[in-house]
């Protein structure tokens, strides 16, 4: 029997107590569909935290923190007070900070292009060329990579640069995104003593808003921020000793990332990818889902001695049918192929009818939910759920090779019978 | 002399072991020759079903050999028996065993579609057998609204369909009133003589076996008689059958019919089914 002979026959099969076949299908239908969505859900919910978090930082940086140093928190009686190791390894509310130290090190290790220290910057004001004079608030340099660009580019990292939210063109009085870039604009800083100064800085580039927030701020360049930072501390009695709460180191050779985590580790910090970051939440996230998905595939284990039941009942009604194939030259590896065949159709019918329900009643739920006037609509672009096609395709697969291993059994019996004896007629 | 197509030689087979022990069949030999028409007659456990299905490769021998066109078959692999029986013989029972979810064509073509025929091909031989049987009008119905005799000429269409040099067929007559069994016997006979296909007929029905050129007579597993009578003289009433063992056959069968299937029973199975005489091998 031909292969194609050997699917339309098992069709025609499946369909022919139909009561039966569409009870079983019912069962698989129950399964792939909560798969679907359990599944659907853990890629909306990871889609939405990817968005949330887009903007934030690009794949090259390593996020770099100074790790507690043990002995000086274990509850050993107090510590001794040492002027000189207390400013540098000093703590920001309970966190650790890097000192100059630390900063050098980490420029030194293998790997490391560039080293930002994370500083806060406070700017007064941005003066455009018009004279009109903004409240300014400035975003961190090391997101200005991934950042989204209307016009321009990020800010070269040795040069006075930055860039400008599109929300801002009309106030700052530029036409268009590209009519600003180049443009000069002035940034107004205060210092520790009240001395005000202004610094100059080129527009490279107008930002549009992410999802996330980020570009919804004006982003200046590393070494402008430094410059800024440093008038901002100036005018002292002293010069203050210099920590920080982390740096973001810049590694381009995403190979190397790993050793340089080693290495950080080694010099008593700790080194954090933006994957990394991301992949704590996805764990959680996948976690749940897992969880979820684990109550689909109970469901859909039940389902699976469906299939074995109703495949049996088949058998055992169509005895004589399977004596008269085997009489007629039929293989008993081609009856095999003939039920289990009808069990992974069964399984597909039931799987394509479940996947596509789940899609579609998880869509309009997101939909629903999620989407104008909804319960859920006040989380700015919150996604519920996801269609992953690859996933789909494989929870096909994977109902129909739970269908065609549940058919097994039914289908060795049919193979098994002997055709004298089912085609005796007592 | 014709060759012969099919040949046994001390052929044993024995169910069961210690107690239930059970001889079906003790050392037949036995020689069917190209084209002839035999009969094989015997009561119930006389053994004349297992024979059948030896000699039909549905099941082997516990000794002795079977040769096809004189070729032992019996070391041959499973494979190869599976296509030998696709290709060399066609079966006709006593129950039909019509799929009644089919169309008629469907039915008769299912040995060309085990074989791998290609559709348009089998449906096209298929057509061909059921004209040769005058039922090309009723291919395209279901097998359930066909009557008796209808549906026995769509199982000797699909016995035909392959073009089998032997055809089986174990009580082909067993269901049917004796107008249509005629009708029936006039078809198969008419097959032997034009087409030259070897028939090999299992049966306790006297008038059918006397039609047949030989018949071999079985009582427990043995050959108690075997006689052979000129095509030209077939139909006559043959001599030398008047032994015990033919009184018995001709006495057990056609007692009132009995049915013995309910009528949800989901195979064709008619409801005026003879009584059981395929129980030979009860005691497996």
């Amino acid at each position: 029997m031909k292969a194609t002979d050997v699917v339309t026959t098992a069709l025609g099969n499946t369909m022919r107590s139909k009561a039966r076949t569409i009870l079983t299908v019912i069962a698989i239908f129950i399964g792939a569909f909560t798969l679907t969505l359990t599944s659907g859900l853990g890629v909306g919910i990871n889609q939405y935290v990817d968005r949330a978090l887009e903007g934030f930082g690009d794949q090259d940086q390593i996020y770099v923190q100074k790790i507690a140093d043990q002995t000086e928190t274990t509850s050993q009686g107090p510590q001794k007070y040492d002027p000189d190791e207390a400013a540098s390894d000093g703590m920001f509310g309970g966190m650790p900070m890097l000192s100059e130290g630390d900063i050098e090190t980490v420029r030194g290790i293998d790997g490391v292009e560039s080293v930002d220290p994370t500083v806060f910057v406070s700017a007064t004001y941005l003066e455009a060329q018009n004279g009109d004079q903004y409240r300014l608030t400035l975003g961190a340099p090391g997101q200005s990579g991934s950042l989204e660009y209307a016009a321009g580019e990020s800010p070269a990292r040795d040069a006075d640069e930055i860039t400008i939210p599109s929300t801002w063109l009309d106030a700052l009085g530029y036409d268009d995104a590209e009519a600003a870039v180049g443009e000069t604009v002035k940034v107004g800083m205060t210092n520790v003593v009240g001395e005000e100064q202004d610094f100059d800085a080129t527009i490279s580039g107008v930002t549009d808003e992410m999802i996330s927030g980020a570009g919804a701020d004006p982003v200046p360049s590393s070494s402008f921020n430094e410059k800024l930072y440093d008038y901002q501390v100036s005018g002292g009695p002293d010069d203050t000793p210099q920590a920080y709460i982390a740096a973001t180191a810049v590694v381009p050779d995403l190979d190397q990332q790993n050793q340089v985590k080693t290495d950080l580790s080694d010099e008593g910090m700790l080194g954090m990818t933006f994957e990394d970051q991301l992949g704590a939440i996805r764990g959680v996230i996948n976690a749940v889902t897992w969880v979820l998905n684990g109550f689909a595939l109970i469901a859909l284990l039940a389902a699976a001695f469906g299939i074995v039941n109703t495949l049996l009942m088949s058998v055992q009604e169509r005895t004589r049918e399977i004596g008269l194939m085997k009489s007629l030259g039929m293989s008993p590896g081609k009856i095999f192929g003939l039920f289990s065949s009808e069990a992974v159709l069964i399984g597909l019918i039931g799987s394509l009818i479940g996947v596509g329900g789940g899609v579609l009643v998880g869509t309009v739920a997101n939909a629903a939910l999620t989407g104008e006037g909804g319960a859920l609509s006040s989380v700015a672009g919150l996604t519920l759920y996801g269609i992953a096609p690859v996933q789909l395709l494989g929870i096909v697969v994977l109902i129909m090779v739970i269908a065609f291993i549940a058919g097994t059994l039914p289908a060795a019996r049919a193979a098994r019978k002997d055709p004298i004896e089912a085609l005796r007629y007592e | 002399m014709e060759p012969a197509v099919l040949e046994t030689e001390n052929l044993v087979k024995v169910y069961g072991r210690g107690a239930n022990r059970f001889d079906a069949l003790k050392g037949l030999t036995l020689e069917i020759r190209r084209g002839e028409s035999v009969a094989v007659i015997g009561k119930s456990g006389s053994g004349k079903s297992t024979l059948m299905h030896l000699m039909a490769l549905l099941d082997r021998p516990s000794q002795g050999v079977v040769a096809l066109n004189g070729r032992p078959v019996s070391e041959l692999k499973n494979k190869e028996i599976h296509k030998l029986r696709n290709e060399s013989f066609g079966f006709v029972f006593q129950q039909f065993f019509l799929n009644p979810n089919q169309t008629v064509l469907e039915n008769v073509v299912l040995p060309l579609k085990i074989a791998g025929v290609a559709k348009r091909e089998r449906n096209r031989r298929g057509m061909e057998a059921l004209e040769r049987l005058e039922m090309a009008d009723k291919a395209k119905n279901k097998a359930t609204d066909l009557s008796g005799g209808q549906k026995q000429r769509a199982c000797i269409a699909r016995a035909l369909v392959t073009s089998p040099s032997v055809i089986f067929a174990d009580e082909p007559t067993g269901n049917l009133d004796s107008n249509t069994s005629e009708v029936v016997e006039e078809i198969l006979f008419g097959l032997q003589r034009e087409q030259g296909i070897t028939l090999v007929i299992v049966t306790h029905d006297d008038d059918l076996a006397a039609k047949c050129d030989r018949r071999i007579y079985l009582k427990d597993g043995e050959i108690v008689q075997a006689e052979e009578i000129h095509a030209d003289s077939a139909g006559a009433p043959a001599q030398g059958t008047t032994g015990g063992e033919r009184e018995d056959t001709s006495t057990g069968a056609h007692v009132a019919p009995a049915p013995q299937y309910p009528a949800t029973e989901p195979w064709a199975a008619p409801a005026d089914s003879d009584g059981p005489k395929h129980r030979e091998e009860g005691t497996r």
